[in-house]
């Protein structure tokens, strides 16, 4: 899932202040599952905005819908039907969902409301944590299940850095230390061995150096 | 004060506060007239910030949830849940410039629970001296 933040409502405000007509659009995939930009948070922000212009003397025009995806051309195209109305969207998508959009209508200005944060996994409720950074060469099999790029503070392929204290991060003590997390699960299965070999570093160049990825698939396509 | 003038209160109530049956609302109602808007929701960890915001921005000049006390909750944890979402309205509020006390949250006590109209009386009370909400008041 990716995870996000709403902005501070100053900063929306300060970018929606050119447009009179403004529709807010919220995403009711991971935005909404990490309570950022799902229906509910949409009708908050809209709501807030509204007030703050009442209390301004300023007409303003802002309502909201929200699609279920919106990094996917066809949920984005319901809004066909409607931009003729505003003169901007406010995306509450991540940063996937706002170029969608802007992608897709570039005559229409696309303002983003939140902070796209990070590809992560629900812990608990109100509780994100980051374990992917998506290096598009998955190490996962080595380490047990656990991504020491992600989640060791160091982002170690080759550990521990002997730091840890009782099982947390000697950088923020309120992480678990990824590689006696590492060490554990690999001991519990009987496959300490993986970590005889050393890991030599990511090269970068072949995936996230080489500019904005894509996935092509013939088989999916139509 | 004309009716006019006394600040509006949407009141959000658990449906397991004391006396708070239909009968109870509708003579609540006729007392406070357009001052108090009574909404009953089956448990106060039903309440949304989204609430308390649609209330605020389309009449209401504070609005307020009376939950059950601490450790009665039916269904264990609503009071809790309701307190947190008070808190994030708060927030959100005060991001826009709007003062904190337009909403809040009242738990009874164990001892002596209070009844709606017992809550809602000391409710109107309390929001009396806040003035009409700069999101109603004409500009």
């Amino acid at each position: 899932m990716i995870t996000a933040e709403q902005k501070p409502i100053d900063e929306i405000r300060e970018m929606i202040a050119p447009y009179k007509r403004v529709l807010a659009v919220g995403c009711a995939s991971c935005v909404a599952e990490c309570a950022a930009g799902g229906q509910k948070e949409t009708a908050m922000l809209a709501s807030a905005l509204r007030m703050a212009d009442k209390m301004e003397g300023e007409e303003r025009l802002i309502e909201e819908m929200t699609i279920d995806r919106q990094c996917v051309k066809e949920f984005v195209l319901l809004l066909d039907d409607v931009l003729d109305k505003y003169d901007a969207v406010l995306s509450l998508g991540c940063g996937a969902g706002v170029q969608a959009v802007a992608d897709m209508y570039p005559e229409v200005p696309v303002v983003p409301a939140l902070n796209t944060e990070f590809m992560g996994e629900t812990k608990d409720q109100g509780y994100w944590t980051e374990s992917c950074l998506g290096c598009g060469d998955c190490m996962l099999y080595y380490f047990g299940g656990v991504c020491p790029l992600a989640r060791c503070s160091k982002h170690l392929l080759n550990g521990p850095c002997g730091g840890s204290m009782n099982g947390r991060c000697e950088v923020d003590p309120d992480v678990p230390c990824a590689w006696q997390l590492i060490i554990e699960r690999l001991e519990k299965f009987g496959a300490l061995e993986r970590l005889e070999m050393i890991y030599p570093p990511k090269d970068w160049s072949l995936k996230q150096g080489r500019g904005p990825r894509k996935i092509v698939r013939e088989d999916q396509q139509k | 004060m004309n009716d006019q003038e006394k600040p509006v209160l949407a009141l959000f109530y658990c449906r397991n506060v004391p006396q708070s049956g239909e009968a109870e609302r509708q003579t609540l109602e006729e007392k406070y007239g357009r001052s108090v808007r009574f909404f009953p929701i089956p448990c106060s960890g039903r309440l949304e910030p989204v609430h308390l915001l649609k209330a605020l921005e389309e009449f209401a000049d504070a609005a307020y949830i009376i939950a059950c006390p601490e450790g009665t909750c039916r269904y264990f944890e609503g009071n809790h849940r309701a307190k947190k979402r008070v808190e994030r309205t708060k927030e959100i509020i005060g991001s826009i410039g709007l003062e904190g006390e337009r909403v809040g949250i009242v738990v009874g006590s164990r001892e002596g629970t209070k009844t709606l109209a017992q809550q809602a009386e000391d409710l109107t009370a309390r929001i009396s001296a806040l003035p009409r909400s700069p999101v109603h008041v004409r500009r």
